[in-house]
């Protein structure tokens, strides 16, 4: 990384020292207790200062993340934490933007923000608590559930093809695309810390194992049918991370690892140039602009 | 005769000038020294179809687009169709003829000018010219003053080289040669004012872009729609220039939620939408309003519902603007006259959100969007600012505190000790979430006593007219600026009458309402909607049982309109 981390103000920090008062409310056995352990140590292995951390969610199980978290925050509607996310950063690039949240708020409720994220490589870590089921709602299918299903309003098994949130991502242009499981703390503490790290657009899917609506994805299957990517997989290279995703699905499997970094500017970078170019300040004198305007 | 207020319409196919023809009149009106005021009409449609632009020019200040013209400039058939009922006597004609696509029966005391536009432009050379030999015959005959004419036609064309500019600059005098050699029949002539004022041309639309610059705008989130997408315009273009942000959203929910996100970090933040893209809107102002986060939501209204009229005007968003949204939602709704307003209420709206936390909408509509008017230099200095409530970094910080006034101080990210979270859920004083029965009943009394300071904030309202009168009129938006000369012309033939203008929708100013209606024998209503919105509120919130005026046909109100139903009223 040979950018200069602007987006990451640093103090030193231990893991508790990101902790809140307030307890986590998720079931024993939720996989996002493993997410949210993995993303203290993120933070603290960073060094990231709360005060510069915006940790931001939309509505779900997993979208209650943030009150866990010591920083700025927000909790805001379904399915729009992206595009709030997307206000914060550009208003504030000198902020640490952490996006979390579920598999319903993502891709189906919020699915039509996700591509433009990717696509205009807005400079934040999304990370995606995958539990393949709607669970504050009480079990419904949802955009990633296996078809076979028989859920809340699928009684007789579901009828639809999941999608796959990271062969999404990696589609719209998404800068970093890592994958890991709720289950194995460290490789998800290192890739939400490679994210944040990244400049860019980040985005970290974590199977997160759902013990109370969802009985055919528990952390042991997750675990048998998860495949680390080989050593020689080259994350500079989109078709071999398109490959490797796809290959997986042929074998029942699920990739884990960091698939996809790219080097491009955000969307901030870009906005900063644009004023530049116009040379643009906040001290710039109204009334040249108002002169343009008389007749 | 000499008429110190002149209405000229030029009306054709889309595409063929009409809207720069518009321009170069109204432009040139203004740098006379003339006051203007424009009204467009253009179809949804990109090619084609009827698109007409009328010019207003007085030495006299302008409140609306006048009832009818005096000058018809018709390019084709169609335009003289359409128009043709309104050309009674007296009224000037000016047609594409001979060598157009029509033979006009014209009228009687219609004084008509017949400028071969087509022919002429033909054998120039390019049928692009048509309209410059149009406005050259205009000038001719109308006294449109022609120095100022030259230097703008030579302003817009000098980029385009010398040929392009040669070229337009024959058409035109071509255009008053043709009309130099037409015996003059009729009498209308603009007249020169007495003094130039320091003033600018500006529409709504630029005018609210121009407003939130003022007011200090950082951030601009928006997504394109008829009739707003030119207030996203005029900021991509300004907004650069002092170091701000302008992003195209995917649409207007991430519009509003990108608008939150920056205006949460500490920026003033505004969107630009129609009605269409408020009613997506609704949830997120409900997260404003909810977790205290101040941002400026501007409306330019259009026909509906649904898809609507996209193009037309009309003042049917009241209802969705004060009410729309889930659950007990509070907001701040301010709609706007005229192009003035369009600065100093686009500035008024972020003093109020910054101040109060909450959503602010201000409410334009179809027709202010696209009317260019004259408006006196607006000097930045002379519009105050304010700033929100900041927390002074003293104890332990509280988001949402129960103060005195029921503003909690605000922290931006970065400010140390100051970490909180926005939510949506409801909280108590702390942001935690907090579902008791008590604490809700404490933070809605809390969100919504705050704002009682709104209505003192804009006291008092425009009254037009003094003492008690047989009637009063009762209008929003740019209906305003109609039911202004109307009172006027009405007050010249000895009715009494008077007029009540609010800005201020939501809350209501009840009293000052009340206090109107308690001079006036008769209350009426007139505003652009099928249901009488404001009507509504009113009978709702005041003691007050107005009539209602209402018409929908896609247009403003016109003068006569509201003289013709006064009279009606007090027959």
């Amino acid at each position: 990384m040979n950018c200069a981390q602007t987006h990451l103000h640093k103090v030193e920090l231990e893991t508790k020292d990101y902790k809140t008062d307030a307890k986590p409310f998720w079931c024993p056995g939720c996989g996002d207790h493993g997410v949210l352990t993995g993303m203290y140590r993120a933070l603290a292995e960073i060094g990231v200062d709360p005060n510069y951390l915006v940790n931001i969610s939309g509505i779900g199980c997993s979208s209650r993340l943030p009150y866990f978290v010591r920083s700025y925050k927000m909790h805001t509607l379904h399915g729009r934490a992206g595009p709030v996310a997307t206000g914060v950063q550009l208003a504030r690039p000198d902020l640490a933007i952490l996006v979390n949240g579920g598999d319903g708020d993502g891709f189906s409720i919020g699915g039509g923000h996700m591509p433009h994220l990717a696509r205009k490589n807005i400079n934040m870590t999304y990370v995606l608590m995958d539990n393949r089921v709607y669970g504050l709602t009480k079990g419904q299918v949802s955009p990633t559930s296996q078809r076979q299903m028989k859920a809340y309003t699928t009684p007789y098994g579901g009828v639809e093809e999941p999608l796959d949130p990271v062969l999404y991502m990696l589609t719209y242009g998404a800068s970093f695309v890592a994958q890991t499981l709720a289950t194995n703390v460290k490789m998800t503490a290192q890739l939400i810390k490679e994210g944040m790290e990244h400049r860019g657009f980040s985005f970290i899917s974590v199977l997160s194992q759902c013990p109370t609506f969802n009985t055919i994805d528990d952390a042991k299957s997750f675990k048998g049918s998860s495949e680390e990517l080989q050593d020689n997989h080259d994350v500079s290279d989109i078709d071999a991370a398109m490959h490797a995703v796809n290959m997986a699905h042929k074998n029942g499997k699920i990739p884990v690892g960091l698939l996809y970094r790219q080097e491009r500017p955000t969307l901030d970078e870009r906005m900063a140039d644009l004023v530049k170019q116009a040379g643009g300040h906040p001290g710039y004198d109204l009334r040249k602009i108002i002169d343009l305007s008389r007749p | 005769m000499n008429k110190n207020d002149l209405i000229i319409r030029v009306a054709g196919e889309g595409g063929e000038g009409i809207i720069s023809t518009g321009d170069f009149i109204t432009q040139a009106c203004a740098r006379a020294g003339l006051e203007v005021y424009t009204f467009k009409t253009f179809p949804a449609e990109i090619k084609g179809g009827y698109a007409m632009y009328q010019t207003r020019a007085s030495a006299a200040p302008l409140f609306n687009q006048g009832d009818t013209f005096d000058i018809l400039c018709a390019f084709n058939g169609e335009a003289y169709d359409l128009n043709r009922s309104r050309l009674r006597p007296g009224t000037a004609f000016v047609y594409d003829g001979p060598g157009g696509d029509f033979e006009p029966d014209v009228p009687e005391g219609v004084h008509a000018y017949a400028i071969p536009m087509t022919k002429t432009a033909k054998e120039m050379g390019s049928i692009k010219a048509k309209n410059m030999v149009a406005l050259g015959a205009l000038s001719q005959l109308f006294d449109i003053p022609e120095q100022p004419l030259r230097e703008i036609i030579a302003a817009k064309f000098t980029k385009k080289g010398t040929t392009v500019l040669e070229s337009n600059l024959n058409a035109f005098t071509r255009g008053r040669e043709l009309a130099a050699a037409l015996p003059k029949t009729d009498s209308w002539r603009m007249t020169a004012p007495a003094e130039k004022r320091d003033v600018v041309v500006l529409s709504g639309n630029d005018a609210i872009g121009l407003g939130a610059l003022i007011a200090g705008l950082d951030f601009f989130a928006a997504y394109p729609i008829t009739p707003a997408t030119e207030i996203a315009r005029y900021v991509a273009r300004h907004l650069p220039k002092r170091g701000g942000t302008l992003i195209q959203a995917e649409d207007e929910i991430a519009s509003l939620a990108q608008v939150l996100g920056a205006s949460f970090a500490g920026k003033k933040a505004m969107t630009a939408t129609s009605g269409p893209g408020l009613a997506l809107m609704g949830e997120m102002l409900g997260m404003s309003f909810m977790s205290e986060t101040p941002c400026v939501v501007v409306d330019v209204q259009r026909g509906g519902p649904s898809t609507g009229l996209p193009t037309k005007h009309e003042q049917s968003d009241l209802f969705m603007a004060i009410h729309g949204s889930h659950g007990d939602c509070g907001r701040i709704v301010l709609s706007v006259e005229g192009v003035s307003d369009c600065i100093a209420l686009t500035v008024e709206a972020f003093n109020l959100a910054e101040k109060y936390q909450c959503p602010v909408l201000l409410l334009s509509d179809g027709s202010l969007a696209f009317s260019t008017q004259t408006v006196p230099y607006p000097e930045p200095a002379d519009y105050p600012i304010v700033a929100r409530k900041a927390w002074d970094g003293k104890g332990e910080y509280q988001r949402y505190v129960i103060t005195d006034d029921y503003i909690s101080p605000m922290a931006a990210p970065g400010t140390p000790g100051g970490m909180h979270i926005a939510t949506g859920l409801e909280h108590d004083e702390i942001g935690q979430p907090n579902y008791t029965g008590a604490n809700h009943e404490a933070m809605q009394a809390k969100r919504f006593r705050k704002l009682d300071g709104v209505v003192k904030d804009f006291a008092p309202v425009e009254v037009d007219g003094e003492g008690d009168a047989e009637l009063g009129i009762i209008a929003w938006g740019s209906t305003i600026g109609v039911v202004r000369e109307g009172i006027a012309r009405l007050r010249a033939e000895g009715v009494s009458v008077k007029g009540f203008y609010p800005k201020l929708l939501w809350p209501m100013p009840v009293e000052q309402f009340e206090a109107f209606g308690a001079t006036c024998g008769k209350v009426v209503v007139a505003e652009v909607n099928y249901l009488g919105q404001l009507a509504h509120f009113i009978r709702a919130e005041t003691n007050l049982r107005p009539e209602s005026y209402t018409i929908c046909g896609g247009l403003p109100f016109t003068p006569a309109m509201i003289v013709s139903k006064v009279k009606e009223m007090l027959r």
